[in-house]
């Protein structure tokens, strides 16, 4: 066989097995990936709303976000487009819950935020994603810090040094944390409040 | 028998990835914050390099040698897309903690190394044990890295406590400068082993 | 602009490819003993992560992500990086003899550097516009520069130094590099 021919024919064949196995692969684990995704957020929302045993998902429309330009709107979808709403075994509406996303000293920091439905006061919050430094920036998940926001209402500053203590040595992971309740809060507020 | 035994143990100090030859360095230092994730990242690592060695090994006289690197890129980029894909199903909180480096193994020069190195003019068992030497010589170092950066940085190893809550600690050894210092310094004792070792 | 400009001040010194995010340190360490092959170096790297990381958006974006193949991003990636390498290579040997004496045999080496490989992930898990990728790579490669010449600028005048035996070579090179990784630390905050 012609030497050249033989290369082509050889790397496509790899190519091809290749493609084909990681296809297979794929298919079995992304079920796996999302199923996983889905529960640890549902039991997020169990956690920063007490009392909650189903979760009712309420999707933002583009007008709502106020944006147009579709890369945009494909970001915000896939991060910050969803409301959830927590229910207890009566039926009774408890809170909701939301995420917010600030840019840390890693990377960026997701946080869920959960919010008391009659009192409009944050419940509890939990940082979902963070890549933030072991030992200092990564206390940001610290019960001491999270604290800070408990019982605030959408109309308070949350603004880092009026009234949310910054983690000495990680000042940039508490702006993070701060930036993304603040802007979560004031965003999901408007149409979960507005939009009903 | 001797042999393989020979070419399992060659990785584990002789020529041992991290302190000997110094390749594979990126997630030497980036992933090792805590123990268990320097192993973790290890024994992803050793995975592929046993999987990719064997297979590579095998196709050694099927592949032509103008396109042997790509070949081999292939072969890698496949495992470690499969260890990517089942660590994110399995054990997704390992997978976030460690990140962009599992993608990143088709790039360590431990892997590709070997296999044009070792898996191409060896048999499949030989490269296995090759591989199997060297993923696990990698393995220690970045658990070892991994155990004094956490020890010093975060009071803990493999995330017991050892030092009661509040104490200080060096948090700079869990920082990026940590990680350069603590290879710098681990390199300097591995290398006065080794030179006792010579002596005697 | 205001946010390009924060994305490559970000991606050159607040988070320094090898200082802070710890991409491609075997050639940090392993050519950083003259400032001139560190200068040739660090231009060659950066030369070729602005266009595979340009390649890479392109597959990303109009290749993977319309035919629903996630799964073949890492390999589709570093199969163009490497051809990247290959392509300017060839170009530079073509048109250039000058430039190709000093960067080419660098060039090889580019292909297993992976900061390029995790510049172009980290474009696409950002969610990069195709003018931020491309700003994000300079400043990456950039930032691999500089790294560089510090470090050959000082590993040059170690070289009168008397240096405990162990510590010679690779040992204090690191501990250098870790103090310069101090110093890089300052800059957080700055963005």
């Amino acid at each position: 066989m012609n030497e050249s021919l033989r290369m082509v024919v050889v790397l496509s064949v790899i190519a091809m097995i290749s493609a084909g196995i990681l296809a297979q692969v794929y298919g079995i684990t992304s079920v796996i990936i999302e199923e996983n995704q889905a529960r640890a957020l549902e039991s997020s929302v169990f956690e920063v709303l007490p009392g909650t045993t189903q979760v009712n998902i309420i999707r933002r429309s583009a007008d709502e976000l106020g944006v147009d330009d579709t890369k945009e709107m494909r970001e915000k979808e896939q991060k910050t487009s969803l409301i959830y709403q927590g229910v207890n075994d009566a039926g009774q509406v408890l809170g909701y819950a939301f995420v917010g996303e600030g840019n840390g000293y890693g990377g960026t920091v997701r946080v869920l935020v959960g919010v008391d439905e009659k009192s409009n006061q944050i419940l509890n919050l939990k940082v979902l994603e963070h890549t933030e430094t072991p030992g200092l920036g990564s206390k940001i998940e610290d019960e001491g810090f999270r604290k800070q926001f408990v019982g605030k209402k959408v109309e308070d500053p949350i603004k880092l040094g009026q009234d949310i203590d910054s983690i000495s040595g990680a000042t940039v992971s508490s702006r993070a944390v701060t930036e993304a309740v603040r802007q979560g809060f004031d965003d999901t507020t408007a149409v979960y409040k507005g939009g009903k | 028998m001797a042999s393989l035994w020979k070419d399992f143990v060659r990785g584990l100090w002789d020529e041992n990835p991290t302190f000997r030859l110094m390749i594979g360095l990126c997630p030497t230092l980036a992933v090792t914050t805590s123990a268990i994730n320097g192993m973790s990242m290890g024994l992803a690592t050793a995975f592929v390099l046993v999987c990719s060695s064997a297979l590579i090994s095998l196709l050694k006289n099927l592949i032509p040698d103008k396109v042997r690197i790509p070949a081999y890129i292939i072969v890698i980029a496949t495992f470690v897309t499969i260890v990517d894909l089942y660590m994110n199903a399995f054990l997704p909180n390992l997978h976030q903690v460690l990140g962009l480096f599992i993608p990143l193994i088709v790039v360590n020069c431990i892997v590709l190394g070997r296999a044009e190195a070792f898996a191409s003019k060896n048999t499949v068992i030989a490269s296995a044990f090759d591989g199997l030497g060297m993923g696990l010589g990698f393995t220690w170092a970045l658990t070892l890295i991994g155990s004094v950066r956490e020890i010093l940085g975060a009071g803990s190893i493999f995330g017991y406590r050892l030092l009661p809550e509040g104490a200080t600690t060096l948090g700079i050894m869990s920082l990026p400068p940590g990680g350069f210092i603590t290879l710098g310094i681990l390199i300097a004792v591995m290398n006065m082993i080794a030179a006792r070792q010579k002596a005697s | 602009m205001m946010n390009l400009f924060v994305i490559l001040l970000s991606a050159l010194l607040v988070n320094n490819f090898v200082l802070v995010r710890f991409l491609g340190i075997c050639p940090f360490m392993g050519v950083s003993k003259q400032v001139d092959s560190a200068i040739g170096m660090g231009l060659a790297t950066t030369f070729v992560m602005v266009v595979a990381s340009a390649a890479t958006w392109l597959i990303q974006w109009f290749l993977l992500e319309p035919f629903g193949l996630p799964f073949l991003q890492n390999m589709a990636f570093i199969l163009v990086i490497a051809s990247m390498v290959q392509l300017v290579e060839m170009f530079l040997h073509k048109t250039s003899p000058g430039l190709y004496r000093a960067m080419g045999i660098f060039l090889p080496l580019i292909t297993t550097n992976c900061a390029i490989l995790g510049l172009a992930i980290m474009t696409v898990q950002g969610n990069y516009t195709f003018i931020e990728t491309v700003v994000f790579a300079l400043g990456g490669g950039l930032g691999f520069t500089l790294a560089l010449i510090l470090l050959a600028g000082i590993r040059e005048d170690l070289q009168f130094a008397d240096i405990p035996k162990p510590l010679q070579g690779a040992g204090i090179a690191f501990i250098i590099a870790g103090l310069l990784s101090l110093a890089f630390s300052g800059f957080a905050g700055l963005v």
